[in-house]
């Protein structure tokens, strides 16, 4: 809509949710690299933030990045004090809410859309949701979908699933050829109406699976009132919001792939998924992530005296830190000389690090696991004999390539693509055999066992670093995975602009097939 | 997966929204507190001193009485409410330990603010013997500080240790001040009295520090509140003003007096004024009494089943329930005060020749009771306001008061004799029906208030 003659003109917006360039990680690395590897393409990111301002960046952006704008999802634009007929232009949204709260699809999302853009800038916080035509609109909607759950609760899920929506369709609408959102969710719905409003093409990479993140986020979520009874009844009995809060995310997310011309993920595993939540198949494929397989192989080892493990992640919970340090206890058995480094932030949680740093002190190890905070890997790899990895969730960890390309197996959980980089993905010919080992999640002991059985002997070890080694050349390559984005950008942005009727795709295509 | 999304949790809602209920409830009821009070006093005053006039300096007694009154009433408005709220915020926080501070302070604010403006007053713009000027300078020092000393305990709900201080206070006050009047005359029954409120604010105040056990910290923190409830701090002002504007502009009749002193007063409307207003001090009682029970009950039970996650059913039958118990309430009230009214109208004429009060006051007294009347309607519904936290519809009401009073009453000046009072009746009237409207549809659309514009969380 407005303010868009702000932005220079670029060759592909970026839609990032909550990660760079303000939060250190996997995937804002992910999407650095990206950047700087795709030099002749120009870039303008798009931040949804929690919050009322950017927090301190952790990265510098490269030069081919014109352009940031923020959406603080829990922030709307104040815009008009009072609007005419705002009872009727809202009852317009009513409808297509209502299935954004459910079944929603693209064309609900394209509803809701109009009404708004129908006004212009005029929308805004005082209108949408401080309103008493607003409130009646919400009171409505509560009836009609929940009207037996705590209308407290109820109340602040509007405000924030709605009011997060809202400001995806009313945030400024950068100039790009391509536009690229790296998750669901309301990255997702942003792309989604990117491609409703420009009719440009719409790229998805999703790393996590947003909608099942956000299921474990709520299924764990205390602060929403689960009604009397709560899990204990035999039989659940009605909807709850919990189910609103997933509903909706599904909601989210079956828009943006419905707007999405290519919805790439790291490996097959997540393809599942994708597909439950509506995503068409003839738009899946798998791009791996890559690493800068020449830099890490030159690596040279630093000789050490003692066996040296290394996780190398945030100290945060999703990680595991704990298990991790029990692991190190229960191998400090077996390898009385061991040296473990946690190497990796530890601001992000305050209060898990101190923690952390309880047990290792309870378990009396302050000797023999070393907390790094953030370290160049390069001049620390070549000191580490094998890596841990001991998440409950990941995507595709890169670490595991980066020590991969150095000649470093890793121990690590069962999650997302670490089996397919450790042991091949399904049908690698000729198999390179096991670049370390995979245990079961939050099992200190499996973890333990696995690092001595490589740490004890040397033969098992030199195979495991070959394994691994020649794997990342041969499939991980970030050459080789930048050629391809290239590739894809080069494609998309050779397209022509769709006009309105065919960026929503026809109704329903389930029931016509 | 890492960095994708953000706590959810920062999405939720922050526990605020119903914010202090129990804190509203405070300053609603504690400005009618002092008024009571000053009606009590100066009205009886009025009544019993028939039996005193040959004393000539009563007449001297009773003027700096009816100005101390008036006046620190007014000026201690803004900081009496702030106050209030500050230490209910604190009551609600269950952090009480600032209390004693804060009382030390707002006697400092409301003393120091005030001394210049009343010494040079009594210094300067009135000729009063020196004694004189230092009895009435101490009365008016008592008075203000008896009006902060009082929240801190209306705030506890300790109403049995006020009604006892006061009791024993006034009579106290009552006998020293007749006893020493014979030998001191206006000296003497200014310092009897003074003796009373003393005995009453040194109670209070020892009742205070023993429920406040606390040193004194951060004693001027609750200064900050005056910029979060600057309209309430201007409500507190606004209605003390127009309480007693009609009074100020009668100053101004042809009939008014002049002291020797100097002091300007119209004791005739003065005095007729404040018999009417001892009609609404049954009234008033009732009032509290159930808003305190009935109606204080509906109130929590409408909140607290919003933060015991009730569905929206269940808040409107609540809401329902609410509104029948202040309409229970107010009809309770409208039929007695109506009745009371009436009677003392129609009994006025008799019980004047009985008493001996000249029949001249009967035209303002009338008038008075009727405009008492809706006086008394119109403090009940900006209790109400009060309780659901409208400051600024509050605050624009007494603002409505303050100019009807006032334009009014000097409307009636031009008028003539006859219609003396009728401004302050008619003001009464007309504001208690903007109000009642106001305050109807604030409390007819109480849900959409309390989650949406009253809520402090709501950005």
């Amino acid at each position: 809509m407005d303010r868009v003659d702000r932005f220079e003109p670029v060759d592909v917006c970026l839609v990032l949710e909550g990660t760079y360039p303000y939060v250190a990680g996997g995937v804002s690395s992910w999407v650095h690299d990206l950047v700087r590897a795709q030099k002749d393409l120009t870039f303008h990111i798009v931040s949804l933030m929690p919050g009322t301002r950017p927090p301190e960046r952790r990265y510098e952006m490269p030069q081919n990045v014109r352009g940031i704008n923020h959406v603080f999802l829990q922030h709307l634009v104040p815009g008009a004090r009072w609007m005419p007929r705002l009872d009727k232009r809202l009852a317009a949204l009513e409808a297509p809410l209502r299935a954004m709260q459910s079944t929603g699809t693209l064309h609900d999302l394209r509803d809701v859309l109009d009404v708004l853009q129908k006004s212009g800038r005029r929308f805004g916080r005082h209108t949408l949701l401080n309103s008493e035509p607003a409130w009646r609109l919400l009171l409505r909607v509560y009836e009609a979908d929940m009207s037996e759950s705590s209308f407290l609760d109820y109340f602040w899920t509007w405000r924030s699933l709605i009011g997060g929506l809202f400001n995806v369709l009313l945030s400024p609408m950068p100039d790009a050829k391509v536009f690229h959102t790296i998750s669901t969710g309301y990255a997702g719905l942003f792309a989604a109406r990117a491609k409703l409003e420009t009719g440009r093409p719409v790229l998805l990479t999703e790393h996590g699976i947003y909608t099942n993140e956000r299921r474990i986020e709520i299924a764990m979520a205390d602060w929403l009132y689960e009604g009397p009874g709560g899990s204990l009844g035999l039989s659940k009995p009605k909807r709850d919001l919990k189910d609103l809060w997933i509903d909706t995310f599904v909601a989210y997310s079956r828009s943006c792939y419905q707007a999405c011309d290519r919805i790439i993920t790291l490996y097959s595993g997540n393809q599942d998924l994708q597909r439950r939540d509506g995503a068409d198949e003839s738009k899946l494929r798998i791009v791996p992530n890559g690493v800068d397989y020449e830099r890490f192989s030159q690596i040279e080892r630093i000789p050490h005296d003692r066996p040296t493990v290394a996780l190398v992640g945030r100290v945060v919970p999703i990680k595991d830190i704990k298990t991790f340090i029990r692991a190190v206890g229960i191998l400090k058995r077996e390898v009385p000389d061991v040296l473990a480094y946690l190497m990796g932030p530890t601001d992000e949680d305050e209060d898990y690090h101190r923690e952390c740093l309880q047990m290792v002190e309870h378990l009396e190890l302050q000797e023999t696991l070393i907390f790094t905070g953030r370290v160049k890997l390069d001049e620390w790899l070549g000191k580490v004999d094998v890596m841990v990895l001991t998440s409950i969730s990941e995507a595709q960890p890169l670490v595991i390539l980066e020590g991969g390309a150095a000649g470093i197996p890793t121990v690590s959980t069962d999650v997302g693509a670490c089996r397919d980089m450790l042991h091949g993905m399904p049908g690698e010919e000729p198999p390179l055999g096991a670049g370390g080992a995979i245990t079961p999640l939050s099992n200190p002991a499996a973890t333990a066992r696995e690092l001595a059985a490589l740490l004890k002997d040397p033969q098992n070890l030199e195979s495991a670093r070959n394994a691994i080694r020649e794997r990342v050349r041969l499939y991980y390559n970030k050459v080789e995975i930048d050629r391809i984005y290239h590739e894809i950008y080069i494609e998309e942005i050779a397209e022509p602009t769709l006009p309105p009727e065919q960026r929503v795709p026809p109704r329903a295509p389930a029931e016509a097939a | 997966m890492a960095g994708i999304g953000f706590a959810l949790r920062r999405l939720a809602y922050r526990d605020d929204l119903m914010g202090i209920v129990q804190g509203y409830a405070h300053s609603a009821v504690v400005s009618s507190g002092p008024w009571l009070f000053t009606i009590l006093a100066v009205g009886s005053i009025n009544l019993f001193a028939i039996y005193l006039t040959s004393l000539a300096e009563l007449t001297t007694f009773r003027i700096i009485l009816i100005y101390n009154f008036a006046f620190s009433l007014a000026f201690s408005g803004p900081v009496l409410l702030v106050a209030t709220r500050y230490l209910a915020d604190m009551i609600f926080r269950k952090d009480v330990v600032e209390a004693p501070g804060m009382l030390l302070a707002s006697m400092l604010l409301l003393l120091g603010s005030q001394a210049p403006v009343v010494v040079s007053f009594y210094i300067f713009a009135v000729d009063l013997a020196p004694v004189v000027v230092a009895a009435a300078l101490m009365n008016y020092f008592l008075v203000t500080a008896i009006w902060l000393v009082n929240i801190f305990l209306t705030a506890l709900k300790d109403y049995s240790s006020i009604t006892l201080a006061f009791l024993v206070g006034m009579a106290a006050g009552g006998g020293a001040g007749i006893w020493l009047a014979g030998e001191f005359g206006a000296v003497g029954i200014l310092m009897g009295f003074n003796l009373g409120l003393g005995l009453i604010l040194f109670s209070l105040v020892a009742r205070v520090f023993a429920e406040y056990p606390y040193r004194i910290t951060r004693p001027f923190a609750f200064i900050g509140h005056f910029r979060r409830y600057w309209d309430l701090a201007l409500a507190g002002l606004f209605y003390n003003l127009a309480i007693w504007v009609d009074k100020w502009v009668m100053w101004f009749a042809p009939e008014r007096e002049q002291l020797p002193s100097g002091f300007i007063s119209y004791p005739v409307y003065d005095g007729a004024m404040f018999l009417a207003y001892l009609s609404i001090v049954p009234a008033m009682a009732v009032f509290i009494v159930n808003i305190e029970t009935r109606f204080f009950e509906h109130y929590q039970r409408f909140y607290r089943d919003i933060q015991h996650h009730a569905n929206y059913a269940r808040i409107l039958e609540n809401h329902s329930a609410l509104i029948q118990a202040l309409l229970a309430a107010s009809r309770n009230v409208l039929v007695l005060q109506f009745c009371l009214c009436i009677a003392a109208i129609l009994v006025a004429g008799e019980l004047f020749a009985v008493v001996g009060i000249p029949a001249l006051q009967l035209g303002i007294f009338r008038f008075g009771v009727l405009g008492a009347l809706f006086h008394v309607l119109l403090m009940f519904v900006g209790i109400v306001i009060a309780y659901f936290d409208l400051r600024r519809v509050l605050m624009w009401i007494q603002v409505l008061y303050l100019v009807l009073n006032g334009a009014f009453t000097w409307v009636t000046l031009e008028l003539g004799f006859p219609w003396y009072g009728y401004g302050y009746f008619m003001a009464s009237l007309v504001t208690f029906l903007v109000a009642y409207a106001v305050c109807a549809r604030n409390v007819a659309r109480l849900p959409f208030l309390t989650f949406v514009r009253n809520n402090a969380s709501v950005s």
